[in-house]
């Protein structure tokens, strides 16, 4: 049996193994431009239709990613950067929703409908394999071929 | 004239509807065939008096009538002459006017192919249920959204289209082609009405209408990826979706009609998943409605905008009865509906849609939740919130893979059972290219999950794929495996196509690179492997709009890649100013180029490039699901060559399944 | 469970409705118009610092204990050409005052065009340039003209988004005065 299984140990191995070095940590923080680019990313540029701060070329969005490098080499951490995107332009410049509270809609709900679904799906599989089949007998073969003709 | 003559029309369409729902259902109330008859020739009628408005219209546009104020503020005497006709569906009215003509065609279409079986009351309540639909919108055009309205004193010139809408010909087929996939659904949904109505709730009403859903599905996709293309190559921002509520209005659709398309197979086969069939296609006909007029009427985007007319309400409890008369409808007949099938395991090509339903519908939730969380915020407390990329990736990206991983497998499990001889046979190949090209991505640097597992799964797709068509090919030869079973070989062409999709996606999303760079005449600056130099600039001046491009040379290594001209317009009729991106597509990655800033006092402009990866492939990709779809539309040749299979002939493809195949 | 597409359906039927509620109220609430509401009214005023075209320097601190007028713009933007004869309306009758400043920053413009539009249109109050926009990101501008009011205390008393009437700079005046 062990023979049988070989390839798919192997393959099991492979697959972990590769994917072991993509999640490894790689040592050390961010380095400040990927942080700078990362909270960029996170913000709505005020004055454009729902492009990031990242993306948008408007003057707004240029003044802000300077804001944020400067925060960033002042020290301040990611959350006090956020916090003062809100103090000056309100909640709707996160793009990313907060998780508190109402929030739980966007972020738990979700989650919590595929969990239950697919546990729904795992206990219908269940009760299904418990029934026995239901098999076709002669009698019912021949009264199709009858009702065929 | 032109105006009464359109108001003229939609009266006659609205009455025809009124007659023909009331013919038809005398007709089923009195069990009188000639009325059934003559009930669904009211379809027709329809039919005409929608051709006979966007006539009206057509011509009012054409002729500039700036007496129709719908003409007045979407037109001008300057708006060259593709965008004067596709300025029937720039703004709301006359895109309802273009649905009701869509609407009309599918109605006409399926009264025609169901004209022999006129006096089966499942084919009686379809019509009906399509004739109310297209009562609402004429209802609806004679009321808050009259396109036909005149104005006391017309203006001498007129408004004139969004700039953003002249700036492209592709204007003119992204809504049509939307509203195609849309309406479409229409269809489906009649029938699945009249299945729960008249008790019927076997399989006709499905294979009945499968045509219907692929096209209106087919047109769906062509619809959406044309979208993401005008907003890559027109507007200019970089990038092709931007998660924008009025793109998610149109994914919503998409979404639960791609999982109809998958469990509908499951109850063709083992007659399950009734009642979940059914409430998808009311769903998904729901979510068109919602979906068009979110793009239309900017519920999300500013809500005030409702305030100014009765269309918002009128389409709130337009949609209100459907969902109520659905859910009703299931509640009332839904447990009669329950089959008594099963599945017979886990591993099997059933529990693969199943688990792709659960997804999907994931995926759906997801994507109506960060949509309409705004709202929500705002109703219950106050507080005016934005949901965007972040969010949206980060939920989206763990279930695109999973339908990856399940879009790889599934085809090559048998139904109902397996063994794991078999399992070996047909997946352990295609899995170790998977393995192997994750491997070779991580050696070459590839560092982020999604985009590793992305790799991996497309190549375990794409063998999995090679492998069945190789098998076919070998039994019968490529083009008679083909012939015999399009809607498996389309379905597997499909699939390429998506896969082709995720790739591109995985690739632009994680590798592009972007600057901005100020360049005076003669500069050059590098990004990447490209060099580019600001060689001038123009400014042509006309009476449309006034527009300042720049010629920019692109070079790589030594090789001279041409010259290309970002640009921006100011129309005269508004103060904004729109970029036109210049996009040097490439087959491996594109350069594009904006111009963020035109010459300045000392002549400098400010360039945007970024060099995007495999952008090409997401076009590719879509093409090739296009051809997916028309080749699974094709009729099939085992129809009219062997006759439909016996219960012998079903039990020993029961057995062969799960045997090994011989070698 | 017994008729579970019932409950399933009815539950659906539910959702739906609330939904619908939701929407439906939003759509008959009127005064949820489009206004956007600044984060900064009631707030302490962001500490900014600009120089003037005149080479003097104004900061949040130098304007301590008087009334100020912030009028943010530029030379291109139309609406800001709109609202310039209120404005200098509104500078006449208070020039005077010595409680008063009324202060303009350029927003999104280059040092030239802005000082000939200064030159040109004669417009006499202090011009503060703002290069990399910094100031206009500290009042959360989000475009031009804005215009803020800023208490003696240093607290922002009202704010306008688009071009301002006469009207709408007195009532800002004197919401900043504390006689709102």
């Amino acid at each position: 049996m062990i023979r049988r299984l070989a390839p798919w140990i192997a393959l099991g191995a492979v697959v972990t193994v590769t994917l072991a070095v993509v999640v490894w940590p790689d040592g050390g923080d961010p380095s400040p431009r990927a942080r700078a680019r990362a909270l960029a990313e996170e913000f709505r540029c005020p004055e454009c239709q729902g492009l990031s701060v990242a993306d948008s070329s408007a003057p707004t969005a240029r003044a802000m990613r300077a804001d944020i490098r400067e925060r960033i080499a002042a020290g301040q951490s990611d959350e006090e950067i956020r916090q003062s995107m809100v103090d000056r332009f309100g909640e709707s410049v996160l793009l990313r929703p907060q998780g508190g509270g109402i929030g739980f809609v966007v972020w738990g709900l979700p989650v919590i409908a595929v969990v239950l679904g697919a546990g729904g799906l795992a206990y219908a599989l269940w009760r299904w394999r418990r029934q026995p089949a239901a098999h076709a007998t002669a009698a019912d073969e021949a009264l199709v071929e009858r009702a065929r003709s | 004239m032109r105006a009464a003559l359109g108001v003229f029309a939609l009266a006659v369409g609205t009455s025809a509807a009124v007659i023909g729902i009331a013919t038809l259902g005398l007709g089923l109330s009195r069990g009188d065939e000639r009325l059934l008859r003559t009930g669904r020739r009211y379809v027709f009628v329809i039919l005409g008096a929608a051709v006979l408005a966007v006539a009206a219209m057509e011509w009012a546009l054409l002729t500039h009538d700036f007496s129709i104020e719908y003409v007045a503020e979407n037109n001008a005497r300057s708006t060259p002459l593709l965008f004067t006709i596709t300025g029937l569906w720039a703004a709301l009215e006359g895109s309802i006017l273009l649905w009701a003509l869509v609407l009309g065609g599918y109605l006409a279409f399926m009264a025609r192919r169901f004209r022999d079986r006129a006096t089966d009351p499942l084919v009686a309540w379809a019509t009906i249920t399509g004739l109310v639909v297209a009562l609402f919108f004429f209802v609806l055009m004679l009321g808050p959204a009259n396109p036909f309205t005149t104005l006391p004193s017309p203006p001498a010139d007129g408004a004139g289209p969004n700039p953003l809408l002249q700036n492209h010909p592709l204007m003119a087929f992204h809504p049509p082609m939307l509203y195609l996939g849309y309406v479409g659904f229409t269809v489906p949904f009649a029938f699945a009405i009249a299945a729960l109505v008249t008790g019927r709730f076997g399989e006709g009403w499905l294979a009945d209408t499968r045509r219907a859903t692929l096209v209106a599905w087919g047109f769906l996709t062509a619809g959406i990826l044309l979208g993401a293309w005008w907003s890559y190559e027109v507007l200019g921002w970089g990038g092709y979706w931007a998660w924008d509520p009025v793109e998610n209005a149109s994914l919503l659709p998409w979404l639960t009609g791609t999982a109809f398309i998958h469990s509908v197979i499951v109850q063709e086969r083992r007659g399950m998943l009734r009642v979940w069939n059914l409430s998808l296609v009311i769903a998904t006909f729901c979510l068109t409605i919602l979906g068009t007029f979110l793009t239309r009427s900017g519920v999300i985007d500013s809500v005030h905008s409702f305030t100014q007319s009765a269309i918002g309400p009128m389409l709130l409890g337009f949609l209100g009865f459907v969902a109520a008369v659905g859910v009703g409808l299931i509640a009332w007949r839904g447990d009669r509906l329950r089959a008594p099938g099963r599945i017979d395991s886990p591993v099997s090509r059933e529990s693969a849609f199943l688990a792709n339903n659960l997804l999907f519908a994931g995926l759906a939730l997801v994507v109506l939740l960060g949509t309409v969380y705004p709202l929500l915020a705002e109703a219950l407390q106050g507080r005016r919130l934005s949901v965007g990329e972040p969010y949206f990736d980060r939920m989206t990206t763990p279930i695109g893979i999973g339908l990856l991983f399940l879009m790889a497998a599934a085809p090559a499990l048998p139904w109902r059972a397996t063994s794991g001889e078999v399992l070996r046979r047909r997946l352990l190949v295609p899995a170790w290219a998977g393995a192997v090209v994750m491997a070779v991505a991580v050696a070459l640097g590839a560092r982020e999950l999604a985009q590793v597992l992305t790799f991996g799964l497309a190549a375990f797709a794409l063998t999995g794929i090679a492998r069945q068509f190789w098998l076919g090919a070998r039994a019968h030869g490529v083009v008679r495996a083909v012939r015999s079973n399009p809607r498996l070989y389309g379905g597997l062409v499909v699939h390429v196509g998506v896969v082709l999709i995720a790739v591109a996606l995985a690739a632009s999303s994680s590798y592009s690179t972007k600057r901005e760079v100020r360049l005076r005449e003669d500069e050059s600056a590098s990004v990447g492997r490209y060099t580019v130099t600001y060689l001038g600039s123009d400014v042509d001046r006309s009476d449309q709009k006034t527009t300042v491009s720049t010629r920019v040379r692109i070079r790589r290594g030594g090789d001279d890649l041409g010259v290309y001209e970002p640009a921006i317009s100011t129309f005269p009729n508004s103060t904004q100013g729109i970029g036109t991106p210049s996009v040097r597509t490439g087959v491996r990655e594109d350069v594009y180029l904006t111009l963020v800033s035109s010459p300045n006092q000392r002549g400098r402009i400010t360039l945007g490039v970024a060099v995007n990866p495999m952008v090409l492939w997401l076009w590719i990709g879509g093409g090739v699901m296009a051809l997916g779809t028309l080749l699974a539309l094709a009729p099939s040749r085992k129809l009219w060559r062997r006759p439909p299979p016996t219960v012998g002939d079903l039990r020993r493809q029961d057995v062969e399944a799960r045997e090994p195949e011989p070698v | 469970m017994r008729h579970t597409a019932r409950w399933a359906a009815l539950g659906v039927g539910v959702v739906v409705a609330g939904l619908a509620v939701v929407l439906a109220l939003q759509v008959s609430d009127a005064e949820r118009q489009s206004r956007p509401r600044s984060e900064l009214l009631g707030d302490p005023a962001p500490e900014f610092t600009v120089e003037t075209m005149a080479g003097e320097e104004i900061s949040l601190a130098s304007v301590r204990g008087r009334a100020v007028i912030v009028n943010f713009w530029n030379s291109w933007c139309t609406p800001c050409k709109q609202e310039e004869p209120a404005l200098r309306e509104f500078y006449e009758r208070h020039r005077d005052e010595a409680d008063f400043l009324m202060l303009g920053i350029v927003r999104d413009d280059e040092e030239k065009p802005a000082r000939q539009a200064v030159a040109d249109r004669g417009l006499e109050w202090p011009m503060g340039l703002d290069p990399g926009d910094k100031a206009a990101l500290d009042f959360g501008t989000r475009g031009q003209p804005e215009t803020f009011a800023i208490t003696p205390g240093g607290l922002v008393a009202g704010v306008q988004y688009g071009p301002a009437t006469v009207g709408d700079l007195e009532e800002m005046l004197a919401a900043a005065r504390g006689q709102a």
